[in-house]
């Protein structure tokens, strides 16, 4: 089936940050393995694994809608020295992919492509509760200190 | 642990080689899936999913060794138009990356550094039976024809 003006665009962004998510999870996903921080280990990479998720139902939407997928382009992927750095990146990272999941829920609404939307709406709520988990954790530090938090992370 | 000379620099390669193949296989199974062909959508995704992996487990040694992963890095994803075309592309892409795993194993030996040969090693085997698989395949389309080929694609196996 043919898209709809513009949502093919919008699928291929979303594509480009999911498949930089799964870089950037894995990413920190080892480097938590390799602190010893075997439970935040296995949450950073279960998040690769659904942002994997993400990116094949977009693609195979992009292919329903004739398109062709860019596997090409990637974003920047960020690191940091410390896990709450991790955090703070992974926070800013889940932010923006809100904000662009609304832009292109609100375009698909605009254009009348209400299938796209559903889809992208499915991803939001997966993202807003990602911001969520990112928030909670940085809270949490706050509250019971670095040390405590860290010492908990270590048994899966 | 710290690295022998060299080894991190091979290894981030390895792993930029890596993550192309995976998104390469991806969009390639993705594309068989479109086009209706079950079985070999199968087959494509499970070595994308190999690939990642093997990814994980590069990563992991060169935190080990105290590098530091690049994650940023992706040499180019060639995408074919069909499926004779995908084999071909998947072929060369298998073959550059045993020409790497190669290169990686005679490095490790040089600077002797063996668990991260026998690691390489076991790499290698695994690429050696992809491109096995995929000159099968090219050598099938070859003898029963494209058409009884991929008709023989439409029906995932048991």
């Amino acid at each position: 089936m043919k898209a709809k003006e513009g949502v093919l665009e919008f699928l291929q962004k979303v594509v480009t940050l999911e498949l930089t998510a799964v870089h950037h999870y894995l990413l920190h996903a080892a480097m938590c393995g390799n602190w010893g921080y075997e439970r935040l280990k296995h949450e950073l990479h279960e998040r690769a694994t659904e942002e994997t998720a993400h990116v094949s139902k977009v693609i195979d939407h992009m292919l329903y809608l004739e398109g062709a997928p860019d596997m090409q382009k990637l974003g920047s992927v960020h690191s940091g020295d410390s896990v709450q750095d991790l955090f703070k990146v992974g926070l800013k990272f889940e932010q923006e992919d809100v904000t662009l999941l609304r832009e292109a829920i609100a375009h698909c609404a605009k254009a009348g492509d209400f299938t796209t939307r559903h889809k992208l709406e499915d991803m939001v709520v997966d993202s807003e509760e990602h911001v969520d988990w990112f928030e909670t954790q940085l809270r949490t530090i706050k509250q019971v200190g670095l040390e405590n938090y860290l010492s908990e992370q270590i048994k899966k | 642990m710290k690295a022998k000379e060299g080894v991190i620099n091979i290894l981030n390669k390895i792993l930029t080689a890596d993550l192309t193949a995976i998104n390469q296989y991806f969009v390639h199974a993705k594309m068989c899936e479109n086009w209706g062909y079950e079985r070999l959508h199968h087959k494509v995704r499970d070595r994308s999913i190999d690939e990642m992996k093997d990814a994980d487990e590069l990563m992991g040694h060169i935190l080990y060794l105290e590098g530091v992963p690049n994650m940023q890095r992706m040499n180019a994803v060639q995408v074919g138009e069909t499926v004779p075309e995908q084999f071909k592309l998947d072929l060369k892409a298998e073959q550059e990356m045993l020409g790497l795993l190669n290169e990686g194993i005679v490095h490790c030996t040089k600077v002797a550094d063996f668990t991260t040969r026998h690691m390489l090693e076991d790499m290698a085997k695994d690429v050696d039976e992809h491109i096995d698989w995929i000159e099968t395949q090219l050598e099938l389309i070859e003898q029963v024809g494209l058409e009884n080929y991929l008709s023989e694609q439409i029906k995932k196996e048991e």
